[in-house]
Order: C-alpha cells, then sequence, then structure tokens
C-alpha cells in the first residue's frame, strides 16, 4: 500500500528457540493513531522494536514511508540490516518514546531535546535551541529547560522524552508503554500530550495498557495474542459487542 | 633540629617537582588516549582486537613497572634496527624512556577503569540513542564517553596519584624528580629521614591538590547528582557554586 507509513510484512522474531512474532502483518496509514494492545508476552513491544531495527526479525518485511529495510542473512545465518546508513535514516524518521523515557541522564532537558536534531540531522544550534522551547512549552515543561532527568517527575520525563522525539519531526511516532513506569497520579498528563498530538493529525504505533486511550484516543486497535494478531479493527468495533472472546477475557482481566 | 638544612633540602627537593609534574601528567595524557584505545578494541566485537587489548593489559598490569622501566631503558638499545631508526634520538633519552613506559602502564591500568565506565553506561541510554539515528560513532562520543568518564572518574583520580607515585622510579634511570635529588642528597650528607621526609611531604601535596581538581572536576560535570534543581553552569558560576 503506498500511502501507509508503516507497513509490516509476514513479520517473525525468535529469541533463541522461543518464536515471539509468527507472522504479523500490520499498515499504519499516515495521521493514522493505532494502539497495541496484549497480554505481556504477547510480543506487542518487540514488534514496535522491530520497526526502527531496535530488535532485527528473524524474517519479514517492513516499510517506513514506503522504502524497504534492507535486511540480509550473514554467514552465521543470522539476519542484520543489510545498510547501517539506511537504518539510521530511518531512525531519525521514526521517533520513539520508552517506558523508562530514556533521558540522556548528562544533559539537561534543553540538551537532550537539541541534541539529535544538532547531531544527527545536523541543524543549526539556534534553530534547535528556539524549537525545543516551543515544544517544551507545548508539553508543559517550559521552565524545567535548565534541569537534568533526575531532578524531575516520571511525568516530567516522559513528556521531555516526547519533546526530545519531536524535535525529529518525526514521520511515526512509536510509543513504547509511556506511561506503565509511571505513577498512577501522573499517567493523565503524559496522556493528554499524547492525545494532543494524536488531534494534530500524527501517525502514532501506541503499545498500551491504557484501555482508556486505546478506546476514545486510536483510531484502530490491534491485539496481538501469543505473537499474532487477534484481532483489530475500529475501536468501537474492538471493544464492542461483535468482538473476539480472547479480547473480552484480556480486558476483563 | 638543623633548619637552615632542612630548608636548603626543601628547596633542593621543590627543583625536582616540575620533571615529577612533567613525567606524572605527559604520561597520565598519553596513556588516556591509550587506555581509550585499549578499552574500544577490548569491548569490540572484533575478537582478534579484544584479544589483543586483553593480552596487553594482562602483561602490563601482572609485571612490575620498575622492570617494564629497565626494559624500555637498558632493553632497546639492544636492538640495532632500533639505534639507528628515526626513533633513538627520543629512546636514548632517559625522560622519554620513563614517559614510555609510564604512559604504556597507566594505558593498561586506566583502560580497565574506562570499560567498566563504559559497561556501567545505562543500556536504555544507548538505546535511546540508536533509536533517534545516531551512528555509532556518533554514539560513542555523545552518550556512551561522556557517561563513562564521570562513572569512570573517582577511579581513575586514584590511577593519577598512582602515577604520581610511581614516577619517583625514574630516579633509578638517571631523572632527578623529587625522588632522584632526594637521593643524591642522602648520597652526599646521609641524612636519610630529614631528606625523605621533605620528600614524601611533597608527594602528599602535589596528590592533595590533584585530588581536589579530580573533586572538582566530578562535581562539575554531574550537577545532576547533587541535590539541589540543577542550575545552568553559568549561573551556577554567578552564585558561586563552582570554585
Amino acid at each position: 500500500m503506498s500511502d501507509a507509513a508503516i507497513s509490516i510484512r509476514n513479520l517473525h522474531k525468535s529469541f533463541g528457540a522461543v518464536e515471539v512474532l509468527k507472522g504479523i502483518s500490520l499498515d499504519a496509514h499516515e495521521g493514522e493513531v493505532v494502539s497495541i494492545l496484549g497480554a505481556s508476552g504477547s510480543g506487542k513491544s518487540t514488534m514496535l522494536r522491530c520497526i526502527n531495527m531496535l530488535e532485527t526479525p528473524t524474517s519479514g518485511e517492513i516499510h517506513v514511508s514506503g522504502e524497504a529495510i534492507a535486511l540480509k542473512a550473514g554467514r552465521d545465518g543470522v539476519v542484520r540490516p543489510a545498510d547501517r546508513h539506511q537504518v539510521d535514516r530511518i531512525r531519525s524518521r521514526v521517533a520513539m518514546v520508552f517506558q523508562n523515557f530514556n533521558l540522556w541522564s548528562h544533559k539537561t532537558v534543553l540538551e537532550n531535546v537539541i541534541e539529535a536534531p544538532i547531531h544527527v540531522q545536523g541543524r543549526k544550534r539556534a534553530e534547535c535551541v528556539d524549537e525545543a522551547e516551543a515544544l517544551l512549552a507545548k508539553v508543559g515543561i517550559a521552565d524545567k529547560r535548565d534541569y537534568y532527568p533526575a531532578h524531575l517527575s516520571g511525568g516530567q520525563q516522559q513528556r521531555a522524552a516526547i519533546a526530545r522525539a519531536l524535535a525529529m519531526h518525526p514521520d511515526v511516532m512509536l510509543f513504547d508503554e509511556p506511561t506503565s513506569a509511571l505513577d498512577p497520579e501522573l499517567v493523565g498528563e503524559v496522556l493528554r500530550v499524547m492525545q494532543g498530538l494524536a488531534a494534530e493529525g500524527r501517525t502514532m504505533l501506541v503499545v498500551t495498557h491504557e484501555m482508556g486511550f486505546a478506546r476514545n484516543v486510536s483510531d484502530r486497535v490491534v491485539f496481538l495474542h501469543q505473537g499474532i494478531i487477534d484481532t483489530q479493527g475500529k475501536p468501537e468495533d474492538v471493544f464492542g459487542e461483535t468482538g473476539s472472546e480472547r479480547f473480552k477475557k484480556f480486558i476483563a482481566g | 633540629m638543623d633548619f637552615p638544612f632542612l630548608a636548603d633540602t626543601f628547596l633542593k627537593l621543590c627543583g625536582g617537582i616540575p620533571l615529577t609534574l612533567e613525567l606524572s601528567l605527559l604520561s597520565c595524557a598519553i596513556g588516556a588516549v591509550l587506555a581509550i584505545c585499549l578499552a574500544a578494541m577490548r569491548l569490540s566485537k572484533i575478537k582478534p582486537l579484544a584479544y589483543l587489548a586483553g593480552a596487553y593489559v594482562f602483561v602490563y598490569r601482572g609485571t612490575p613497572l620498575l622492570v617494564q622501566i629497565f626494559l624500555v631503558y637498558y632493553g632497546l638499545g639492544q636492538f640495532a634496527p632500533l639505534r639507528h631508526s628515526f626513533m633513538w634520538p627520543l629512546l636514548r633519552e632517559p625522560f622519554w624512556c620513563a614517559i614510555i613506559a609510564l604512559s604504556m602502564n597507566t594505558g593498561a591500568y586506566a583502560s580497565e577503569i574506562i570499560r567498566g565506565g563504559i559497561l556501567s553506561v545505562p543500556h536504555g541510554q544507548i538505546e535511546a540513542a540508536r533509536a533517534c539515528g545516531m551512528s555509532r560513532l556518533t554514539q560513542f562520543r555523545r552518550i556512551v564517553m561522556p557517561l563513562a568518564i564521570r562513572q569512570a572518574l573517582p577511579a581513575y583520580g586514584t590511577e593519577i596519584i598512582l602515577m604520581v607515585k610511581a614516577t619517583s622510579l625514574a630516579s633509578i634511570i638517571t631523572l632527578m624528580e623529587i625522588t632522584g635529588v632526594a637521593a643524591e642528597i642522602i648520597s652526599e650528607t646521609y641524612r636519610v629521614i630529614e631528606v625523605f621526609v621533605i620528600a614524601g611531604a611533597l608527594y602528599l601535596v602535589i596528590n592533595f591538590v590533584l585530588t581536589r581538581i579530580v573533586q572538582a572536576i566530578e562535581h562539575w560535570l554531574t550537577p545532576y547528582n547533587r541535590s539541589r534543581p540543577a542550575l545552568p553552569i553559568a549561573a551556577a558560576v554567578d552564585a558561586g557554586e563552582i570554585v
């Protein structure tokens, strides 16, 4: 499909003898918000991490904005990216927000946000600083620009990480359980920022346990079970009466 | 107490300080570059490089520094090709022999300290660097090394102190640093205790200053380890927090 921002075809991934992904095919269109749900161990994070090659698929195809990520099998039979530069280039267009924020601890919030635009995209520092300040204001932590991550709450750190992701002008944003490491009272502030991004029409793939977000914000819900897509569709369908029995059991806990 | 003798000895021994500092700082600087290369080799996925660095560290940590100094100073001259090479003007100088031996020795120890620092960099922060498309070199330069250095600095401070003390061995190959000067005074006066007490005190003072410098660098590099929310560096300087 040509208008797919992300297109995954028959994705398999094994860790040793354990096959975590057993043939996943998924498209995310431009401007679409896709929530990926599933029990722990269902492969949802692994699938997300395959998109920007933090995990290398065992087999299958991944296209980002129509560009296929080239893979090749080495002499030892292990599949690796064929062209590291291509991977770096694609990664710079696919931003990722992590469960544990992963801000660089030796840099201030502002330095975290301008780091990759300057050192990966080669943009001018002054321009990046201006933009970073606007992004920090947008996620509501403009006053924290000179703080170090260690001095912020989890919610503030995650919003800083979202600003860092936005600074790359990404085509697609990947969220890997962005609220799972947060205290319950801090989840809301991060979800509100993500909701704002969804409303702007950004393409987002969100691995989450927040049923409210999946139901109300996303355009499509994908439910993974034991490495395959069990069911997917519009939230009202998946969450509705006609949804799969397995998914009903999953949300019932 | 023979104060005139003590004062005279003190002044003479102070004359050895510049050479002691030159030997320790120059070999620490060269050793640091060597150490980063060795640590990178040791952690590299290219097995021969890793083994080579491992063997180097094994040999240089496992043999006495004095033996290494002797081998460089007396040993290299045994090889005729070396005596006729462009290196000879350097290798025949005891100063450069000491620098070579000390640098290679500290390079081995420091590489282990840096390797520990690199291994302690949180995996998630490296992953974040990969995820935004940084090349391996950029990751290493901008994220891994800065964090590793901060982690390694306390242990590295100890290594610098060990190096300052190790320069006393250079007196054996005729260099007149503090210990060399002290040995000369003793051979003339036989007043071992006074001379060596003053020499020891000078090393103590040098190491005290160096320790404070390393602590200051550590304090400056890790504002996030302080309990108060960090100020921008400039504001911290204005507030007199960085001395």
